[in-house]
């Protein structure tokens, strides 16, 4: 119903001017579509970047007018930095981390942001934990004063954390009913194999054997100044926010043991294999195909940006007007490039009926070897490149956004003018750029194959391939 | 490109505040005009980026699709974005995609919208193509049979491979209601989705797809009456279309609780949806009712959460509120339900969930809201509202809307005064009026591997 498709792809600003003329390959355009307007250059937010004496890092986005004010505050340390026995703690570290302060009770702490007209979420990814709330600006101090609570106090109250923790399980249960969450739960595990960036989630086991105690020791850890950014977007008055900022975080104390390691780079990539999730039941099997590609500080990103939008990143790509538009087989194929720091997975994405999963599978393979074997038209790369930069500039509308791409940004040790140069990156991509990248990580035979769903039918559609069709391996 | 979630669509509550001086007054601006041919046309400007939002909204939705056609109007919805004989199928996206923007659509209860965004600078193709595709479309049979499929495929991944299968949103008022309008499945059949031919998507589109039956908003970085030009340009020789009356959809009322067991194959988690039928949309009341469903169900200062997530731990989640999750409590024009929607352990009874919420229920009857619990429930209501104010596509879809049903884009700047004037005796008195058992519907959706999940499911108490 409802949503019939929406992107959320990534990247910023624009040049010259746009003439219809230049959209795309053969087809002509209807004859009197007016052109497109002169083209305004997007102006990527303006960030003022400070340092607290105790390390914090400050990003700060005054934009006055829309009354409202959002902070995203980033912690380094996510997933991939768990204890090996304790995979998934991050989550409950996030879970819980509102549950209760040296001062405020887990309800005091709902209620108070609640009268300042936002909600804390907490986010726990690979490399970092993120927490962030969005208030009415006239409440700017009572959102931070919360948000600095809970990051420099929390208590984790042992009944607060059995209760998340009860609550938990249930929760990994209902996701494991999901079939986009048991592929990409195996994709994971496929591509990364031993490293730590092979956990997206917890297992029953690691929940259930987490304690409060667990949590205090890495909350303390990682909930630390100098290694964590504050981002604050949104209407207020820097130096008044600044003194505000001073007064709730300026006495968060550095502890003495170093900051946690380090996250390596995986050190292979993982051989082409093809997993089978079993679902049964399933009335459609969800295929998920990944390799690894470029993360974002390598000279490759901006390229493979655009190669991924023309071969499956926008509504107007090859792979959506192929099997879906053209052949029907699914409502919501999608790629992306999605990047961890010191990783990235390109993956591509389909929920096919279970009678064309093979057929599905074969047009994957055909349109990613053809990004790996032929040049993309010029209009192509042009369209991508003008989308990209376009809807960055949408999405960076929303303060939210912003704040939460700021952080994203600190996260992988880049500086907040990225959001500004990586546009004009993109905008230097040639074909010849994106031929280059589709050869070193578009090829069929690099990627990992995850499909969820019946078992007898993906063995079936499978069979053609002569691909030996392996069950993935469980998560317990 | 990304299906959003389910719960992702809901747009929140609306909100009012008696907190926060400085935000108090904040208004979005707007002008309206209407055309010769009878069409809306609003427009907020707005300069803080070089982007605009647009929202085309046609009075049509799920209610008013035929029996015997369920699933027809979101059917419908995907052939408007299969060409035109000027602009055949591909161009729109490859046009707005390459203007460095996208497009969408959906289909509600009481309207379809289709919304572009983009930089200013391809605003004069996208109201063109908006244009051309009310004035006619493809209808090609190989088009049909081809979204045919797509949908078919969407109703798989959102309902019908999935845990829950949108039962909060289907199934709920399949059961709270008696009249097809507004008891069908919307998402429709597949026998219903495979009978659709094209002459279906002909009448379809003469009936309502007229400019008389539009509202056409643009926010952004634009001016007034530069809109209104163009506008005028690309639209003001599109004729009226003779729409036909709109039906009497109203219920009988209903006089007993209704209840309903269902199996869910992929679920492992059991789930309970509740429905109250709410008061009719233009009442006051429904205004308190757009309150009571923030009280109950937004956050974790809500009632709900407090009371059943943690301190009585019968409940994993809660969600819901005034006419959840398709859209915001002011977005429809017939009979609409205040849900909740909660996931429960597997180790606590149907029951034990249904008494305790009674419990919260019976409070806000007889003790009410608090004094602070009304202040915070206001100022969030305000904030979600402007939130959903805050980017140009976003703005244009709710300013569409506030016109299309209340004539009046204003109404986006009164809504959240009149929410803030609600007080706890009005909430009380709502609770004591329209959250009472004989109002409301419950459906328990059991694992069908949990005992007692695997039968086809019973019904017990129906009216």
């Amino acid at each position: 119903m409802i949503i019939r498709h929406a992107f959320l792809v990534c990247l910023i600003i624009l040049p010259a001017l746009l003439t219809a003329s230049a959209a795309e390959k053969s087809k002509p355009l209807p004859k009197d579509l007016p052109p497109y307007g002169p083209l305004e250059p997007f102006k990527a937010p303006q960030v003022a970047a400070r340092t607290l004496s105790n390390g914090l890092t400050l990003w700060l986005v005054p934009r006055p007018g829309f009354p409202k004010a959002s902070f995203a505050v980033a912690v380094r340390g996510g997933l991939a930095s768990d204890p090996m026995d304790r995979p998934g703690l991050s989550q409950l570290i996030t879970d819980a981390l509102d549950q209760g302060t040296k001062t405020r009770t887990a309800k005091q702490i709902a209620e108070e942001l609640q009268a300042a007209g936002g909600d804390l979420s907490g986010a726990a990814g690979s490399d970092s934990i993120v927490v962030s709330t969005s208030v009415l600006s006239g409440n700017a101090d009572a959102g931070l004063t919360v948000l600095a609570d809970v990051l420099q106090n929390a208590t984790f109250p042992d009944s607060e954390v059995e209760l998340a923790k009860r609550n938990a399980v249930e929760s990994l249960r209902s996701q494991e009913a999901d079939p986009s969450f048991l592929a990409r739960r195996a994709l994971a595990k496929a591509v990364f194999a031993d490293h730590p960036y092979s956990v997206i989630s917890g297992t029953q086991a690691s929940i259930q054997g987490a304690t409060a105690e667990d949590l205090r020791h890495e909350y303390a850890k990682r909930f630390r100044p100098d290694q964590a950014v504050l981002v604050a977007v949104g209407d207020f008055q820097p130096d008044k926010l600044m003194a505000t900022i001073e007064s709730l975080f300026g006495k968060w104390s550095v502890p003495k043991d170093p900051p946690l390691a380090a996250v390596q780079k995986p050190s292979r990539p993982a051989p082409r294999e093809v997993f089978y999730v079993e679902r049964p039941g399933s009335v459609q099997t969800n295929i998920l195909v990944g390799a690894l590609g470029p993360t974002r500080d390598d000279p490759d990103y901006a390229s493979t940006q655009v190669a991924n939008a023309i071969y499956g990143g926008m509504f107007g790509s090859r792979l959506t007007l192929n099997i879906r538009e053209d052949k029907g087989y699914t409502y919501s194929p999608w790629s992306a490039l999605a990047p961890r720091h010191q990783a990235a997975i390109l993956q591509t994405s389909a929920a096919v009926r279970n009678e064309v999963t093979g057929a599905s599978l074969n047009e994957i393979n055909y349109e990613l070897n053809r990004m790996a074997t032929t040049a993309a038209e010029p209009e192509e790369v042009s369209q991508a490149q003008r989308y990209l930069t376009g809807t960055r500039a949408l999405e960076l509308q929303s303060q939210g956004t912003v704040a939460s791409e700021l952080a994203r940004l600190w996260v992988f040790g880049l500086p907040p003018e990225e959001l500004g140069t990586e546009s004009a990156r993109i905008q230097k991509v040639t074909a010849k750029d994106v031929a280059q990248v589709g050869a070193k990580y578009f090829p069929a035979s690099r990627q990992t194959i995850v499909t969820v769903g019946e078992k007898k039918v993906i063995e079936e559609q499978l069979a053609p391939f002569g691909l030996k069709v392996e069950q993935a391996p469980k998560m317990e | 490109m990304k299906f959003l979630g389910w719960l992702g669509i809901v747009i929140c509550l609306q909100g009012v505040a008696v907190a926060a001086a400085g935000q108090r007054g904040w208004t979005v601006p707007t002008v309206m005009k209407k055309l010769q041919n009878g069409l809306l046309v609003v427009v907020s400007e707005d300069h803080s980026a070089p982007t605009f939002g647009l929202c085309i909204s046609y009075g049509i939705g799920f209610r008013l699709e035929p029996e015997g056609r369920s699933g027809f109007a979101h059917l419908f919805e995907h052939m408007m974005f299969e060409g035109t004989p000027v602009a055949p199928k591909g161009t729109f996206d490859r046009v707005v995609e390459g203007g460095g923007g996208w497009i969408n659509g959906d289909t509600r209860w009481d309207f379809t919208e289709y919304i572009d965004t983009a930089p200013v600078a391809a605003l004069d193709p996208a109201l063109w193509l908006e244009a051309d595709r009310l004035k006619t479309l493809d209808f090609v049979t190989e088009n049909l049979e081809n979204q045919r499929k797509v949908v078919e495929e969407e109703v798989r991944l959102n309902m019908l491979n999935q845990p829950y299968g949108l039962f909060f949103a289907i199934d709920l008022p399949g059961k709270a209601f008696n009249r097809f309008p507004n008891a069908h499945n919307f998402y429709g059949d597949f026998r219903d989705l495979d009978a659709a031919n094209i002459q279906d998507v002909k009448t379809f589109f003469e009936h309502y797809y007229a400019p008389n039956n539009a509202v056409l908003c643009v926010a952004g970085d634009v001016k007034p009456d530069e809109v209104f030009e163009k506008v005028e340009k690309y639209f003001g020789g599109i004729p009226r279309r003779q729409v036909p009356p709109k039906p009497d959809v109203s219920e009988a009322p209903q006089t007993a609780e209704r209840r309903a067991t269902q199996p869910d194959k992929f679920a492992q988690v059991p789930a309970l949806a509740i429905g109250y039928r709410m008061p009719p949309r233009t009442s006051h009341d429904a205004v308190v009712g757009a309150v009571v469903g923030e009280l109950l169900h937004n956050g974790q200062a809500s009632l709900l959460y407090q009371a059943l997530v943690k301190e009585k731990q019968v409940a994993l989640s809660v969600d819901g509120g005034a006419n959840w999750p398709l859209g915001n409590p002011f977005e429809y024009d017939g009979p609409t339900l205040l849900t909740s929607f909660l996931v429960y352990p597997p180790n606590n009874k149907e029951n034990d969930v249904v008494s305790a919420y009674d419990v919260v229920i019976a409070g806000l009857g007889t003790k009410g809201p608090s004094s602070a619990e009304m202040d915070r429930i206001r100022t969030k209501m305000r904030s979600d509202w402007y939130g959903q104010l805050e980017i140009p596509v976003e703005r244009a879809s709710v300013l569409a809307h506030a016109t299309l049903f209340d004539g009046n884009p204003q109404r986006v700047n009164e809504i959240p005064d009149e929410l803030a004037k609600v007080t706890a005796e009005e909430v009380r008195a709502f609770a004591r009026k329209y959250l009472v058992n004989a109002n409301r519907t419950i459906i328990d959706r059991v694992p069908a591997s949990a005992p007692g999940g695997k039968s086809e499911g019973s019904e017990k108490g129906a009216q």
